[in-house]
């Protein structure tokens, strides 16, 4: 319970902290760090106006996101503490819990039948599905190496043995979340997130015709994935073992970095050219395998 | 601290691959050099210190600074376009790549020798499949030339798997070095276009 | 339990379909399957519940003195469960379905059609309940014959007349393998018989009979390459035949394999791993084909073929774990592909019942002709959208409970393994991955394409719902789905008894009792993902109550004349994906360029097709060339008989030569 509750409060501070250091780094004093969700106050206060063209699928979409990512949230473990549900292979359903989530969007954009939405939808569809390999490998190397498959047990069991080698697969390892998160969440160098113009939108183009509640819900959603994705980093990165205080300031700690690391990854890198996107997401796939080649060496299979 | 190395030179590998640039590529071989030196700082301890002294500099000098900076005066004096050509579309480039990856793992497992290293085996047949694929899905003769660089860079962590035995083969492995080196000068001096395929296409 | 005589009276009535009055050949026929389907039911669930050992049901004996039998056990009361829900489902649908055929056909179509529906409902039974060779082959022969007059119902189109004899044909080759490899068992133990299996297999090498086996049954199951006729049989024949042809007869060749499994004694790794590899390259190509159709049938088909490739994935893990002794690895294999069985004929026929609606509202099973379907058709979509999420493996649906079981297989056998064991099971683990995005791409093409959005041609627009007779069946089916879902603990527990007692996996009280503890979990997760979701929506509701709701036209950028040719189509939704997969898929586009002087183009056509590299190359290719080659020698036949009898009157002549020759 504490991980689902930590998530939340992070997931406060997250945006805030993201738009800071893009000011920041652009020269500009820059919004406040609660105003995403005092934004997200304004849009609770306001009505929708819908398409006539959209269906059902159109206004439960939003909710059925948020719902996915709260199911997500629930699997995820903090410090010693098993998660609120936790079972052999969780990670599984963790996955395809998102995969839900975005299946949804997926449609709700298509049934606005706007051209825009098509393209996002399209984009999104295919970068989604290139991601999954890559987080699967990674997961199957965690199995590999602590020889166990539910999150809670496998993060519990990262850091006992003190070779080398565990170091420089846990930075792989951290850099693979990184960059997995910065593609599922749609930011730089894969999307752009402050634009929905043609040529650089896949999330942002997604979302285009919600208004209101169900854009709160989607901001909602959104921030949560974002602290949803520094918590599975956190986790890779911090021994388990550690003083529960200790580790709660740490937590939020690696909180900030990973949002100021988002941050500065959007000022300074261009946003890849739309048709490169495809091999820069296979990249990842390749990392993953080195990181199991990584394995291989640890578990001495390969001597 | 060699461990480090190893992975990181394996990750340089994967982003030949992943690419797009003519001058990245000469980054990332300056990069290889660079590491190379540090594994062979590290690994090297029965060898005597003259020729220590002299591996490490020949890497650091050569390797580093001197074939990189060859590389990327004649990008910059043959106006190549930034963006190197090439036959084979980038996503099937990575596929090879990785397909490659699991070939030379399989293979160190296959060829295991008391004597050798396996991760040394493995990483360097890597480099050597990766130094392959550069050459036949480019186009253009510096994107050959990298990928010949590339390839003797696979022979010089061959010969660093066995140096503690063998240290003869590192010299004759810096001998091929300095034979790319040679090539490279040529481009300057006889005036030849690198950034065409004339001299790779044959002609009637 | 009537016992086997009841089953005997229910295939002679059979006959009297051609005898009954028009009006009531459709409730006769349904009456006889429901009273067969409780018959059999009743033997399989008897058996399930029971002690668990095979019994027998004598039917007759045969002028040679053998026994007929009828024998069933733990997998033959499966398939004949699985068998009845979707052949029975087919059946109720089929009432709406038909409808509008009747003016168009006579009497004595419909009495074959719904002949040839029994009977290969009753060859489907009869095929796992059957274990002598002969009449196994028989038994196999008649459920392709049904089928195939099932297949070309429609049969005025003459495209679908050639589709059902070209299924035919490949049809009789998988059978000519079975054939063969059944001759090799009768010569070595003097019995053709799956019984006589565990006594050769215990005397030979077991690869290459098994390998005999395998491509007969593989080319009825449908793995890639040898699937050619899937694509192709399934949108021509009408939709409820579809779905019962792509839920459950194609199960019928995994039922053959796994009874061959089920005897194997050695070679058992490297049998594994041809499995495992080849379901890989079936999952992950199938998919790859399916995305770039625009016939809504054929993309289903293809998914079957993906499908086909998941089971087989799970058949191939058992079979390695049986290999290395992982007891856990086998029956966590065996069991996911087991149950996909199940899973897939639901959601699979579910969706070709959903495209039999859609055609008919439509009038058209090309998507890019349709659109907007959601509005005219809510519970069809709705059901689709259930059948698609389920295909994709989305929890809380069922198809997530087998493939879960496969993926906790293969992470489970991880930590112990070498590493060549290492690599594959990582690769498949990919791939199986790469499967459930690439599904998720397709399907939310298919359904965001047909169901959302504008129209895009005058029939989708006016579309009315389909009748209630269709929709019910599917909604049988989807509440199924959806119990399998949330309630697996309950489903799952059976299923791992019957792999035990097939395979002889000894039973495994750890790893059921963990695995039912974690599937329990996963319910809860479905469950508290339900509530989540329906307080969300309640409280939106509540606060869209509130507020001001209007309605207008899509944002469109400042467009004033938007139209809903402005809307993404099939094609573009894929054509990125296209592009990078243009190796495999060889799309060909037709277009007449326009030239450099033209200046006021002229109309033109554009098209764009994806053919099946596969059935380019093995099927299409050979045969042109031996037509090729048989047309050189046609010139033969001239027609006038003084030619054959002089041809008649040349072989006398070479035959008395050879014999004066002393040659034969």
């Amino acid at each position: 319970m504490a991980g689902f509750i930590l998530i939340a409060v992070a997931a406060f501070f997250f945006p805030g902290v993201i738009l800071r250091t893009k000011s920041i780094a652009s020269g500009r004093k820059g919004p406040a760090i609660f105003q995403p969700w005092k934004d997200i106050a304004v849009l609770l206060r306001k009505g929708s106006v819908f398409s006539d063209t959209t269906s059902l699928i159109f206004r439960i979409a939003p909710s059925v996101t948020l719902a996915t990512i709260t199911g997500a949230m629930l699997l995820l473990p903090f410090a010693e503490q098993k998660a609120v549900l936790s079972f052999e292979g969780d990670f599984i359903l963790f996955a395809y819990l998102l995969a839900l989530g975005k299946f949804f969007t997926i449609i709700a954009a298509l049934d606005t039948g706007s051209s825009f939405e098509g393209m996002g939808a399209s984009r999104e569809a295919l970068f989604s599905m290139l991601v999954e390999p890559a987080f699967f490998i990674l997961i199957a190397t965690f199995a590999m190496f602590t020889g166990y498959t539910s999150f809670s047990v496998i993060f519990n069991h990262f850091f006992i043995t003190g070779n080398d080698y565990v170091l420089i697969y846990s930075i792989i390892g951290a850099y693979l979340l990184v960059q997995i998160a910065m593609v599922e969440n749609s930011r730089l160098p894969v999307d752009d997130p402050k634009t929905h113009l043609e040529l650089t939108m896949i999330h942002e183009v997604m979302i285009l015709d919600y208004s209101g509640f169900d854009k709160a819900l989607i901001h909602v959603g959104t921030y949560l994935k974002f602290a949803l994705y520094g918590s599975l980093i956190y986790n890779l990165v911090v021994p388990a073992g550690w003083n529960v205080i200790l580790q709660t300031g740490l937590f939020f700690a690696v909180q900030a970095l990973f949002a100021m690391v988002i941050g500065f990854t959007e000022s300074f890198r261009a946003r890849n050219k739309m048709n490169k996107n495809p091999k820069f997401i296979l990249t990842l796939t390749s990392i993953a395998l080195i990181a199991f080649m990584v394995i291989l060496i640890l578990t001495e299979k390969l001597a | 601290m060699v461990n480090y190395l190893i992975v990181l030179f394996a990750v340089t590998l994967i982003y030949f691959a992943s690419a797009e640039r003519l001058s990245t590529y000469v980054r990332l071989v300056a990069l290889q050099g660079l590491l190379l030196c540090g594994i062979a700082v590290f690994e090297l301890k029965e060898v005597n210190l003259a020729n220590l002294l002299f591996i490490v500099a020949e890497t650091l000098l050569f390797k580093t600074m001197l074939l990189p900076y060859l590389l990327s005066r004649i990008i910059r004096k043959s106006g190549v376009t930034k963006v190197h050509r090439q036959a084979v579309p980038g996503f099937y480039l990575l596929l090879f790549s990785i397909a490659g990856l699991l070939i030379s793992v399989i293979l160190a497992v296959i060829l295991v020798n008391p004597f050798i290293n396996s991760i040394y085996l493995a990483i360097a047949l890597f480099t050597l499949l990766t130094g392959l694929l550069l050459i036949v899905t480019h186009k253009l003769i510096i994107s050959h030339l990298i990928g010949f660089l590339v390839v003797e860079n696979a022979v010089f962590l061959f010969s660093l798997a066995i140096g503690n035995e063998m240290p003869m083969l590192i010299n004759i492995g810096i001998l091929l070095d300095i034979f790319v080196g040679v090539l490279i000068l040529g481009f300057f001096g006889l005036r030849l276009k690198p950034h065409t395929n004339e001299l790779t296409m044959l002609k009637d | 339990m009537f016992g086997s005589t009841a089953f005997l009276v229910i295939l002679a009535l059979s006959l009297l379909v051609f005898a009954v009055p028009e009006w009531l050949k459709y409730y006769f026929t349904l009456g006889l399957l429901v009273a067969g389907i409780a018959l059999t039911s009743s033997w399989s669930t008897g058996m399930l519940t029971g002690a668990g050992q095979a019994y027998e049901l004598p039917l007759f004996t045969a002028a040679t003195g053998t026994r007929m039998v009828l024998v069933i056990d733990n997998l033959s009361a499966f398939f004949i469960l699985v068998v009845n829900f979707t052949v029975l489902i087919g059946f109720l649908y089929a009432r709406g379905y038909l409808e509008p055929y009747k003016i168009r056909m006579n009497a004595l179509r419909f009495s074959i059609h719904y002949f040839s529906y029994l009977w290969l409902w009753i060859s489907m039974l009869m095929v796992v309940m059957i274990r002598d060779g002969i009449a196994f082959l028989i038994v196999w022969e008649i459920m392709a014959l049904s089928s195939f007059f099932l297949v070309i119902f429609d049969a005025e189109e003459r495209s679908i007349m050639k589709t059902g004899i070209s299924y035919l044909i490949q049809m009789h080759v998988g059978m000519f393998f079975i054939l063969v490899a059944f001759l090799l068992v009768q010569q070595d133990t003097g019995r053709m018989s799956f019984d006589a299996l565990g006594e050769y297999f215990s005397r030979h090498r077991n690869l290459p009979l098994f390998l005999l086996f395998f491509a007969g049954f593989a080319i009825k199951a449908g793995f890639i390459p040898l699937h050619t006729w899937l694509p192709e049989a399934h949108p021509a024949a009408p939709s409820h035949v579809s779905g019962v042809m792509s839920g459950v007869m194609i199960k019928m060749g995994i039922y053959g394999i796994m009874r061959v499994l089920a005897s194997m004694q050695s070679d058992l790794l490297i049998t594994g791993v041809i499995i495992l590899i080849m379901s890989l390259v079936s999952g992950v190509l199938g998919v790859m084909m399916a995305i770039v159709q625009h016939d809504l049938k054929r993309l289903l088909a293809y998914h079957s073929i993906e499908n086909i490739g998941i089971i087989g994935i799970g058949i191939g893990l058992g079979v390695i774990g049986q290999a290395t002794g992982n007891g856990a690895l086998s029956l966590l294999g065996y069991a996911g592909g087991l149950l996909h069985v199940l899973n897939h004929s639901l959601f699979k026929s579910l969706l070709f019942f959903n495209a039999g609606s859609v055609y008919h509202a439509a009038h058209t099973r090309n998507i890019e002709q349709t659109g907007g379907l959601m509005k005219r058709m809510p519970w069809t979509a709705i059901l689709f959208l259930a059948g698609s999420l389920a295909i994709c493996g989305l929890p809380p649906f069922n198809g997530f409970i087998s493939e879960y079981l496969i993926y906790m297989g293969m992470f489970g056998s991880l930590s112990g393994a070498s590493l060549y064991h290492s690599i594959l099971i990582v690769g498949s683990i990919a791939a199986l991955s790469l499967i459930g995005g690439l599904a998720i791409f397709c399907f939310t093409k298919a359904f965001g394409i047909v169901f959302l959005g504008e129209p895009r041609s005058e029939e989708a627009g006016n579309a009315r719902e389909a009748g209630r007779s269709m929709i019910f069946p599917q909604l049988a089916t989807a509440a199924l789905i959806l119990f399998i879902g949330l309630g697996s603990p309950l489903v799952v527990k059976p299923v791992f008894d019957i792999v035990t007692r097939t395979w002889n996996l000894g039973s495994q009280p750890l790893v059921t009792g963990a695995f039912t503890a974690n599937l329990a979990q996963i319910s809860l997760a479905g469950g508290i993902f339900v509530v989540t979701l329906a307080t969300l929506l309640l409280y939106r509701r509540y606060h869209l109550s509130r507020h001001v709701v209007e309605t207008g036209p899509t944002w469109g950028c400042g467009y004033t004349a938007g139209t809903p040719k402005q809307q993404y189509t099939a094609t573009s939704f894929a054509y990125n994906y296209n592009h990078i997969a243009k190796p495999l898929l060889q799309t060909r586009k037709e277009i007449e360029e326009i030239g450099e002087d033209e200046i006021f183009p002229h109309r033109r056509k554009f098209l764009s097709h994806s053919d099946d590299l596969f059935k380019r190359n093995l099927v299409d290719k050979p045969v042109d060339w031996i037509s090729g080659l048989l047309k050189r020698i046609a010139v033969m036949q001239t027609g006038q008989i003084r030619h054959y009898i002089l041809y008649a009157f040349v072989f006398m002549l070479i035959v008395l030569l050879l014999a004066m020759l002393k040659i034969i």
